[in-house]
């Protein structure tokens, strides 16, 4: 039994003022009150008014297992992504072989029960082979234990392929997740179309590629009355339009990622084209960067997400234009918005921003995970510790993940989370520290 | 860098005299002034070459062709500069081949300035001979070099330096020993 | 002044002092190409790596006659690479020419931001960017400077017109930068759909006549059109461009009296340029070549003589 005292709940709705105890046996919270009377088989720790809440859940995930295990592997993306605080994470299917057959997506269950770290739910392809011709067989995925369908790194090749997709997952219950891109408008984009696609010459990604995106899905939401998933989304003219779609009653839903709610194109050019900020969909202007924390003010996103996307130094390290996409992020994302949020002197609440590691995403999750991200008493104990006061340099080379380039490496950032605690047991941080890598 | 002045070693009187000699020994010794060039060496031996070359219409009633000469691209010592070497105008009246060429500097030392100056005009051409006017000898020779004229002969100290001010670009004419930073070297 | 570049990445954090300062130390190394002689032996020992990805001739000789003048000595090295381990091999071989005793890299590659790359990488060396992909090529835009300022002196309050295909040119964006900041005002013109869309960020205006672009300007700056634009579908023909946007006499008439023409070179004769034009007594051209030498001599002198901080 562990017994965690003066801790500050965040229940997945509402953060608690004062401080209370909370006691987990075994697996689940076996009790929250005020104050809980020590015994002898407790493990005592006292959180002195840290917040506590539920496990964070990342939905978006790429860790390279099968096909690419030199980038990262189920085992080393699960720890990292349980010393980033996070309890569960959504695994993307794009690997090799991608995840359109139930075997793999037993492989990814498997390996991520045995991996040590965080929960490692596997998301399945929409389209067989992710070739986005025809369906895969999303009703035996799901029985497989696939808990949402994405072609991530694309969008659903056809409109035709998305509303068979829409409404054939509607029967099997869990949601579709779009990448929101008109690929024919973003063929060889490298950065954002706007200011610095003028100054270097780099080809932009048009705004407009992502928001005709999402008015497809939104179109075709309307149309079959299925619930559709945006994933992340970085322009202000999309959350607009899923803003408006939320306001018809559409069950529409959408994740912003860590780095388009702190960085920006200037970012970029200031670094002197450093392949780290090179990203899909690419770091956007300040003001869609303003849009962003005012579309987690007004409710228009649900959930953040990293996209995790590790790669091998010698394929990252590259000059931009021959670099690949993919920002790295698990173990230092919530410090990234955590220390966004204060410098911007906390444009929403702190509530607000927990929700959406916690309760948010765990909202778009299937029926039986969705009690996931939320405190209460007979729940699973699935927690993170938060500090808003640490204060922590980002170092790669203490990380669990593969990935050893990450935009904000040598960078003070303030705001941790401090303790994972997955399913009951504390992750220990301080065990097989450093490097998977061979 | 603080250069503190100790002695003055030429007036502008002083300075005066001594180039109308000079201007007299280059007529002597070179029995007239046929064939005669001066060539400036950046920065302040231009000056000096201009002033001989008035003082030789005024006394001669000839216009000799006179020169400037940038040597820094010749230098030997880039690497171990304090400051950027700049680069200023070379630019040469007339064809040096066969001609009797005098350079003019303004302080002779380690004789590694004059040495870059005859590298370069081996490059620019081959004169018949070349001299060579110096307003001030300080010594402390490194190389093999001296002087056909020589304006006066100062001993200094390596802590020391030599200062010539020229009033077409200093605003006044003087030539000061100056010390270094409490003389250490 | 004290020189502080140890590399020419990018014009954009020289100040204007030094742009005067370098283009007037371009002045005395021209007449160095006068001499019967062309050879001072200023950077004589020094190593210089020519590290040309992509080809070119033309900047490649401009850059090594600059470099034999000196006295430096020179290796060329071109590279084709198409696999995926080609920034690997691009690290690597910095740091092997590094150990091998190179001063200095000038580098031509086609992505933008291979210069900047290699700078981060080597440790002693000086990096010259002799064009990374559309970003920048600031030689030229050096030489450009060094050419227009010998014909028409001061160049503040001036006007010039770029045209042609700006989106990809990576002389443009330089240009822009470098003529900006002497105090030239700078239009552009020729097809929208060869256009950075966000000109604005380039402190430009676009003229979508080009008759009112050129008209009052004291520097007609023409790019290069490539076939490759014909295919992209980006113009629908070589032929309507050079119809609508080529520097004909009768275009070149609406400019100041004394205007000059410029061009990057290689010319397209007849297609953005008439002949009788790139011919004419408006063209500066082949004083841009020259000037070229010039200034890369400065470059490579400043950079690499001298005690740097």
């Amino acid at each position: 039994m562990i017994l965690f005292k003066n801790a500050r709940i965040f229940d997945g709705k509402e953060l608690r003022e004062e401080v209370s105890d909370v006691l987990v046996a075994g697996k689940k919270i076996e009790k929250i009150a005020e104050t809980i009377d020590v015994t002898d088989d407790m493990k005592v720790i006292d959180l002195e008014g840290k917040v506590l809440a539920p496990g964070f859940i990342d939905l978006h995930v790429h860790f390279r297992d099968p096909g690419f295990e030199w980038r990262e592997d189920i085992e080393s993306g699960s720890k990292a992504a349980a010393a980033g605080g996070y309890t569960t994470v959504v695994t993307m299917p794009n690997t090799d072989p991608v995840i359109d057959i139930p075997s793999l997506v037993e492989y990814i269950a498997e390996k991520g029960r045995r991996a040590g770290g965080a929960r490692v739910l596997p998301g399945a392809c929409i389209s067989h082979k992710r070739k986005g011709e025809y369906l895969a067989e999303l009703g035996l995925l799901r029985e497989a234990g696939a808990v949402l369908f994405t072609d991530d790194g694309a969008p659903v090749k056809t409109s035709k392929l998305l509303r068979t997709a829409l409404l054939y997952s509607q029967d099997v219950g869990a949601i579709i997740m779009e990448h929101p891109e008109e690929a024919s408008l973003t063929e060889k984009g490298q950065v954002n179309e706007g200011r610095i696609s003028a100054l270097s010459g780099l080809k932009g990604f048009p705004h407009s590629a992502e928001y005709i995106d999402i008015e497809r899905g939104i179109a075709l939401c309307r149309e079959t009355g299925a619930p559709i998933h945006f994933t992340h989304v970085s322009t202000a003219l999309a959350f607009k339009a899923i803003a408006a779609a939320k306001k018809e009653g559409l069950p529409v839903t959408c994740d912003v990622t860590p780095h388009h709610l702190s960085l920006d194109e200037n970012n970029v050019i200031v670094s002197r084209y450093h392949a780290v900020y090179k990203v899909n969909p690419p770091l956007r202007s300040r003001e869609d960067v303003k849009a962003a924390w005012a579309a987690i003010a007004d409710g228009t996103i649900d959930a953040i997400v990293t996209d995790h996307a590790p790669w091998h130094e010698n394929e990252k390290d590259l000059p931009f234009q021959e670099a690949p996409f993919g920002i790295a992020s698990l173990e230092c994302s919530v410090a990234v918005v955590l220390d966004t949020w204060l410098k911007m002197g906390q444009p929403v609440s702190l509530a607000r921003v927990l929700e959406l590691f916690t309760s948010g995403p765990a909202a778009i999750l299937p029926e039986e995970w969705q009690k996931l991200g939320h405190i209460a008493e007979g729940l699973i104990a699935d927690l993170t510790v938060i500090d808003l006061d640490e204060s922590k340099v980002v170092d790669v080379s203490t990380w669990k993940s593969k990935a050893r380039m990450t935009p904000w490496n040598g960078e003070v950032l303030t705001g941790w989370p401090v303790m994972t605690i997955l399913e009951g047991k504390i992750f220990d941080k301080g065990e097989d520290n450093g490097s998977n890598r061979s | 860098m603080n250069l503190i002045e100790k002695a003055v070693v030429m007036t502008e009187g002083d300075m005066e005299r001594i180039l109308r000699r000079i201007a007299v020994e280059i007529v002597e010794r070179n029995k007239g002034l046929e064939d005669v060039v001066l060539l400036g060496i950046q920065r302040r031996g231009v000056y000096l070459a201009a002033r001989l070359r008035s003082i030789l219409k005024e006394t001669e009633g000839v216009k000799v062709p006179t020169g400037e000469l940038d040597i820094t691209l010749y230098r030997d010592d880039i690497t171990t500069l304090q400051e950027q070497p700049i680069v200023h105008s070379t630019s040469i009246p007339i064809d040096i081949a066969g001609k009797k060429l005098i350079l003019v500097d303004d302080v002779l030392y380690t004789g590694r300035t004059i040495r870059a100056a005859l590298d370069a005009l081996m490059d620019l051409g081959r004169p018949d001979r070349v001299q060579l006017v110096i307003l001030v000898d300080r010594g402390h020779r490194e190389l093999p070099i001296q002087a056909d004229y020589t304006g006066r002969t100062v001993p200094t100290s390596k802590t020391e330096t030599v200062e010539v001010r020229v009033k077409e670009f200093d605003g006044e004419d003087k030539v000061v020993i100056c010390e270094r930073n409490g003389g250490v070297e | 002044m004290q020189w502080r570049h140890r590399h020419l990445i990018s014009l954009e954090d020289w100040t204007r002092e030094e742009l005067e300062f370098f283009l007037e130390q371009a002045d005395y190394m021209e007449e160095l190409m006068n001499r019967p002689i062309k050879k001072v032996p200023a950077l004589r020992g020094k190593l210089i790596v020519n590290f040309f990805f992509e080809n070119s001739t033309r900047t490649r000789v401009s850059f090594e006659l600059a470099e034999k003048m000196l006295s430096a000595d020179v290796v060329n090295w071109s590279a084709s690479g198409s696999s995926v381990s080609k920034g690997e091999t691009m690290r690597d071989t910095a740091w092997t020419l590094e150990a091998m005793g190179a001063d200095a890299v000038v580098m031509r590659h086609s992505a933008v931001g291979a210069a900047d790359y290699l700078a981060r990488k080597l440790h002693r060396a000086s990096v010259f960017n002799a064009g990374d992909g559309t970003n920048g090529h600031p030689t030229q835009a050096l030489l450009d400077l060094h050419a227009a300022r010998q014909h028409l002196g001061k160049l503040e309050g001036r006007k010039m017109a770029i045209v042609g295909d700006v989106l990809h040119s990576r002389v443009a964006r330089s240009d822009i930068q470098a003529f900006r900041k002497m105090g030239v005002e700078v239009v552009l013109a020729g097809p929208r759909t060869l256009m950075p869309l966000c000109h604005e960020e380039l402190g430009v205006a676009y003229e979508a006549d080009p008759k009112k672009a050129v008209s009052g300007s004291d520097m007609v700056y023409l790019l290069r059109i490539q076939k490759e634009r014909q295919e992209e579908g980006l113009i629908p023909s070589i032929d309507e461009y050079h119809r609508r946007y080529g520097a004909t006499e009768k275009l070149m008439d609406l400019a100041k009296p004394d205007a000059i023409v410029m061009h990057p070179g290689p010319i397209n004769r007849e297609v953005e340029i008439a002949s009788s034009v790139a011919d004419g007594e408006k063209s500066i051209i082949l004083k841009q070549v020259r000037s070229g030498v010039a200034v890369r001599m400065a470059l490579l002198y400043l950079c690499l003589g001298g005690v740097r901080n």
